[in-house]
């Protein structure tokens, strides 16, 4: 089985949600559409209060290339251009605040009937860019950006990231057995889009119902390979090396070694927008852990508040911390007045003794972090600047290579933050040069 | 023992030979005016100048005519002193002292999340903007304490920084590293400072905060001086270059976010001067001067609130404050 040197093996936890089927949210009474749901620049919204609007309708128009619109998650009319808490940054953000009339009606000419096989490559990207699909494993970078590479790079290889390595998380293993063809429908759009003939779908190897499905309806061309279970595997970085051997120089993008990974969600996605006009208003959300009372898989609209999800799993029980997205790579929530997003795989609600809030303290230089750091970067140094806030420092020690997994804080001993402290250089950096 | 002696004895003088003649053979040639100037400043290495510390700095503007004086920190004996070693005049700017713009502390403020992680302001606003409900408010975990090189700010118990009037340089080490950009530099001579910089309007920020500023405005009218502006959503601002420090706002604010750096000294008439005009009880805010027209007035302490009001206004310099 492929895999790449480092990683960690926490507990996965997958039992909890990954044999329920998914099932569709109701339609609420109200959704908070954020304005910004990815990462690049803004966009402005187009509708003002009172405005009527349809399902699918435009709500933002993106400003610049690297930048999505966001659409009516369903027909209503708009109360207002409101602030919500972002789940992101922690502030308050401009949202579109939709009341629904539960009439349901999409926008006029939706759902399109086409066949994305015979469009131009210009218009399939520009019908993906419409559809404001955005990477849906939790980054959120515009998808049409990362199918549009410079002239001077070839690719070579496209991915499917089926990998889920996240604990608990159990969404595109679902989409994957429920809905097979339009991830790969989706995959065969993105192929032509980027002039391939073949792509590989790759599944970490707990879910061996996903890869023999997978097996049996994918197309000669897409294979379908086995990862091992391991943290980050479905890490874009580690996941190309893993399947091809390649390494993605310092400072580089997958595209610098002729790879493009997408995963299977935002495929799905990508079929939607490009066969049917459909733009990204719903998706599949793990809602888990074990203070949420009723695990489920939802099919939730974007815009929906968190407090609405969690009554509809049945409410929490001794909940702790509330994530949006998994235990190493997710966000801590502070409110349960937030909406769900484009990006949000997962909604994880721990107990107090499923987390681990303890002091740290010193770092004791065994090692433990820099054999767990996939990316070969010695995080216990990175920590140690990080106390002393020595980012320039840190910057000799690539520490704009760090992807932020979390392996080096899951394995420490002493406790540390040591991803924390990695934000934290990072930030200094930032500001250091917005000065300059 | 006599050879042990010897030994060592002669090991010791062979090594102080030959140090002896590197010393003077490796001389560094030094300008001493570069040694005395160094000695001036302040040594805290605190890097407000632009330059690596103050041994660099002290070279700069020893060897470099056209230098400027940009050490922030150094003091009015220092720079005379400098100004002398060096042959030439250095400006230097009118001294700075920080002052902290919020007076939330924990106890008056909400929270929206318990905070666990590195002790450190910044690293704390990375996390969904940091755990303080007012996101304008101090994070209260001591970095501008930990950076300060003169030791000038202290937590208090309160949780809010404190700045020592008399250590404090105004090197604005600690401006540059808070998150939320609540210390200020204000000139030393300034003594008036609006405890709050929250853009909410009072609406918004009364829950979060019982002690900010409310913008009611009532600073800005008391103000003789129009040296205070407030709108609905930007906290009262004091343009010390007009404030006149008589501290009428202080005593008008219904909140008491506005606060003094040091107790204002109250007055006293000079009898021997005095002519009795009356002036000094009409411009007299607090009514603290009485007397009979054409006799010596006279300040009741208790009431003199040391605005100086009337020292301004007194024809005849027949007031003056008392110096404790």
């Amino acid at each position: 089985m492929k895999t790449f040197k480092g990683g960690i093996h926490p507990p996965e936890e997958k039992q909890l949600v990954k044999d329920n089927p998914i099932v569709d949210f109701p339609l609420s009474s109200r959704y908070h559409v954020l304005v910004q749901q990815h990462l690049g620049a803004p966009a402005k919204p187009v509708v003002k209060a009172g405005d009527e609007v349809k399902k699918g309708q435009v709500l933002s128009e993106p400003l610049g290339f690297v930048s999505v619109p966001v659409h009516a998650p369903t027909s209503g009319r708009v109360k207002e251009i409101g602030r919500i808490v972002h789940p992101v940054t922690g502030l308050l953000a401009p949202c579109i605040v939709i009341d629904a009339d539960g009439r349901d009606e999409w926008a006029e000419g939706l759902p399109l009937e086409r066949d994305p096989f015979a469009m131009s490559r210009e218009e399939l990207l520009d019908a993906i860019k419409t559809a404001g699909v955005v990477g849906m494993g939790g980054a959120t970078f515009p998808t049409h950006v990362k199918l549009s590479p410079p002239k001077d790079k070839t690719i070579d290889t496209f991915i499917v990231n089926g990998a889920e390595c996240e604990p608990y998380l159990s969404s595109d293993h679902r989409l994957m057995l429920e809905q097979p063809e339009r991830v790969l429908k989706g995959a065969g759009v993105i192929m032509k889009a980027l002039g391939l003939d073949r792509a590989t779908i790759a599944i970490e190897a707990n879910k061996p119902d996903a890869i023999k499905l997978m097996r049996e309806k994918a197309p000669a061309e897409i294979q379908v390979e086995t990862l091992k279970v391991k943290y980050p595997q479905g890490a874009e970085k580690q996941l190309i090396n893993a399947l091809t051997g390649r390494e993605v120089p310092s400072g580089g993008l997958p595209m610098d070694v002729g790879a493009v990974v997408q995963n299977a969600g935002t495929c799905a996605a990508v079929w939607d927008a490009c066969a049917r006009g459909i733009p990204l208003i719903e998706r599949i959300t793990s809602v888990t852990g074990r203070g949420i009372v009723q695990p489920k898989n939802i099919r939730v609209r974007v815009g929906t508040l968190l407090r609405e999800v969690i009554d509809f799993c049945g409410g929490l029980n001794g909940a702790a911390k509330i994530i949006f997205g998994g235990p190493m790579m997710g966000i801590a929530q502070f409110t349960q007045d937030i909406a769900i997003m484009k990006g949000t795989s997962g909604v994880l609600v721990l107990r107090e003794e499923d987390t681990n809030i303890t002091a740290y303290s010193a770092c004791i230089s065994c090692g433990r972090c820099v054999e767990a750091c996939p990316m070969e970067l010695i995080p216990s140094v990175l920590s140690k600047l990080g106390e002393k806030g020595m980012y320039q420092k840190a910057m000799e020690n690539n520490l704009l290579d760090c992807v932020e997994c979390g392996s080096c804080t899951y394995v420490c001993p002493a406790n540390r933050p040591i991803v924390h402290f990695v934000k934290h250089l990072k930030a200094l950096s930032r500001a250091a040069s917005a000065k300059k | 023992m006599i050879s042990s002696i010897l030994l060592l004895g002669g090991i010791g003088f062979l090594a102080a030979l030959i140090l002896g003649i590197s010393a003077v053979t490796f001389a560094v040639k030094m300008d001493p005016r570069e040694k005395a100037v160094l000695d001036q400043l302040p040594g805290a290495n605190c890097g407000a100048c632009g330059f690596a510390g103050c041994a660099a700095f002290a070279h700069e503007i020893t060897v470099n005519p056209e230098a400027e004086m940009a050490c922030p920190a150094v003091n009015e004996e220092a720079l005379e002193a400098m100004s002398g070693i060096l042959g030439r005049s250095l400006g230097g700017s009118a001294p700075l002292i920080a002052c902290i713009r919020c007076k939330g502390a924990p106890a008056e403020t909400t929270n929206r999340y318990g905070y666990v992680g590195p002790k450190d302001c910044r690293a704390a606003q990375i996390v969904a903007g940091g755990s303080k409900g007012c996101q304008y408010g101090c994070l209260g975990l001591g970095t501008c304490e930990e950076v300060c090189p003169f030791g000038a700010i202290i937590m208090g118990e309160d949780g809010l920084p404190r700045v020592i009037e008399s250590l404090c340089t105004g090197c604005g080490k600690c401006v540059s590293v808070c998150p939320r950009g609540i210390i200020q530099l204000i000139p030393k001579t300034g003594n008036y400072c609006v405890g709050c910089i929250s853009k909410d309007t009072a609406k918004d920020m009364k829950p979060l905060c019982k002690v900010g500023c409310i913008k009611c405005g009532i600073c800005a009218d008391v103000c003789p001086f129009d040296a205070i502006t407030v709108s609905k959503t930007t906290s009262a601002e004091i343009d010390q270059d007009k404030c006149q420090r008589c501290g009428l706002c202080v005593s008008a604010c219904p909140t008491g976010v506005i606060s003094a750096l040091r107790v204002p000294q109250k007055v006293r008439i000079i009898a021997e001067k005095c002519k009795g005009c009356s002036i000094c009880e009409q411009v007299c805010p607090a009514e603290a001067i009485s007397g009979k027209v054409k006799e010596p007035y006279f300040v009741n302490e208790g009431k003199c609130i040391g605005c100086g009001l009337c020292i301004a206004k007194c024809p005849s310099d027949a007031i003056e404050r008392i110096i404790s």
